[in-house]
């Protein structure tokens, strides 16, 4: 069975290579968040600060973010969202394979296409705009694992997205509510420490804010060890608690599937 | 093709959608409800950011909401007349397009009436609630309402246009996903709630006079609260026309490029 994963996830790699100049212009358009993003922030923090975050410490937040959302936004979510759409799911109930697997494979396939150019544009941020460093070797390899729940995490949120699309006919509309939610609640849009205490709270309840202010805080030391490592298993929670999710929604909404001509 | 016909046959077209809509209700919910979600986080996003900071550029709290609820008004508008041009990518792959050439009626008119984006029910709502509320808020005059209704009709033409614009490109780059226009849509989103003066020269050059996405709502909303000179806003309606005849020369030009599926 896992031959079976790498083997979906390796034409899902494929097929994302593929296209270069989607690729491309995904790359570019990241690229121009952050850079409108340093904008911003440079001008709304000048020599002073914003809720922690100095001018050097928002650097590093926003690039940790780039990395992130690179990351998060190159999955197959258009992919899995055709398949239910276009009636392609009937066929796959009748494939000796589980179709939420099969798509987590497929998921984090497409993802690691985005790899290079997450890395690429990462290392040129930080030669380009000299951001802060981490706040020890410790912080750096701990903010690098949990990087790693990134894949997991991204690929349950949108898995659940796209089970929309049993009682919609399309996913675009779907698909920017899921990228807000992502973009405000894990605090690309703003940090969640300016936010006021009680969505504070809200933020941190849901599993969006693993995205970037769980990295960001454990690179910039705003948490000390036993905090990162306790954030680090409420990423690993919510990966399990997210696949659990999507399977029990899956059960219901799969009823709704109707084979005409059968 | 005498404009009353096509006109006829793009109203029967989204018509026909509506009553496919009240058929599937839940549908409309949930898109109504994606619609608005992201609204009300734009709004969040700005009550958290004035919060912490009293102005962007000389740029209230208030006015910037007008920022967000005119481009969302746009983008709703866009989503309910002319979500059908999203579907250019896929309808080049399938070959779909040569139903369209056949009938008797502007290709560009029956593919943008295609569909209908239910999450403009939410967008609009919410773009509209943002727009009065700002506009209140920031104390602009009754005397600029009639303007305003103007600036919104321009909005409306403009943001249509550049996205079936960037929709058509799909006649060449042969994709399903219109990854210029949701770029197009990303980088407004980014951009243009923002004021124009954080942004370096080049942007501001670019979306005025490239892409004219700034007098989609930048543009407008600075004349009335007094950051532009009222000249500003003769460049509305023109960028429309512009916009507007920019889309049908591209799709145009795609519709010659354009060589069915299989070959």
């Amino acid at each position: 069975m896992a031959n079976l994963d790498v083997a979906l996830a390796t034409i899902s790699f494929k097929r994302k290579i593929a296209y270069k100049s989607t690729w491309f212009f995904s790359v570019l358009f990241g690229e121009w968040s952050l850079l409108a993003g340093l904008a911003v922030w440079n001008h709304l923090i000048g020599d002073g600060e914003i809720g922690g975050y100095d001018w050097d410490a928002m650097k590093a937040y926003l690039i940790i973010g780039f990395l992130t959302g690179t990351l998060a936004w190159a999955g197959s979510d258009w992919e899995m969202a055709g398949r239910i759409l276009d009636g392609m799911v009937a066929i796959d109930l009748t494939k000796p394979v589980d179709f939420q697997r099969a798509r987590a494979a497929e998921y984090i396939g497409g993802m690691t296409a985005s790899i290079p150019s997450a890395i690429l544009g990462t290392a040129a941020a930080a030669l380009l705009f000299r951001p802060a460093g981490p706040v020890s070797p410790l912080a750096a390899a701990l903010t690098a694992f949990s990087l790693l729940f990134i894949f997991p995490l991204a690929f349950g949120i949108s898995y659940l997205a796209t089970l929309a699309c049993f009682l919609t006919q399309r996913f675009l509309g779907i698909q920017w509510a899921k990228d807000s939610m992502v973009a405000f609640f894990s605090g690309m849009m703003i940090p969640v420490a300016l936010m006021p205490v009680w969505l504070q709270g809200v933020a941190w309840a849901l599993p969006f804010v693993h995205f970037t202010t769980t990295p960001a805080s454990i690179y910039l030391g705003r948490v000390d060890t036993a905090g990162a490592l306790g954030l680090i298993a409420a990423e690993a929670a919510w990966a399990v608690g997210l696949w659990v999710i999507g399977r029990l929604i899956w059960r219901r909404l799969v009823k709704k599937v109707t084979v005409h001509g059968g | 093709m005498p404009i009353r016909h096509a006109s006829g046959v793009y109203w029967r077209a989204l018509a026909a959608h509506v009553r496919s809509v009240i058929e599937y209700p839940a549908d409309l919910w949930i898109m109504a409800t994606a619609g608005a979600v992201w609204n009300v986080l734009q709004f969040a996003f700005l009550a958290v950011l004035f919060a912490n900071v009293p102005h962007i550029e000389g740029w209230g709290f208030h006015e910037m909401l007008m920022l967000s609820g005119l481009l969302s008004i746009a983008g709703g508008a866009n989503a309910l007349c002319f979500d059908g041009a999203w579907n250019t990518g896929s309808m080049v792959i399938k070959g779909d397009i040569d139903y369209r050439i056949t009938r008797p009626a502007p290709v560009i008119l029956q593919v943008g009436s295609s569909h209908i984006g239910l999450q403009s029910f939410g967008e609009l709502a919410l773009g509209f609630a943002m727009l009065v509320y700002g506009w209140i808020g920031a104390g602009v005059g009754m005397a600029w309402i009639p303007v305003g209704a103007l600036a919104i009709v321009c909005a409306a033409l403009i943001q249509t246009a550049l996205v079936t614009a960037f929709c058509a490109v799909n006649f060449w780059i042969k994709s399903p996903m219109s990854i210029f226009a949701f770029l197009l849509i990303q980088l407004q989103g980014g951009a243009m709630k923002l004021p124009l003066g954080v942004f370096p020269a080049a942007v501001r050059v670019v979306a005025l006079f490239i892409v004219p996405v700034a007098f989609i709502n930048v543009v407008p909303v600075a004349v009335f609260t007094g950051h532009m000179t009222a000249w500003w806003l003769v460049g509305v309606p023109l960028a429309a026309v512009a916009a507007v005849a920019l889309a049908a020369g591209v799709y145009r030009l795609g519709l010659r490029a354009y060589d069915s599926a299989g070959h």
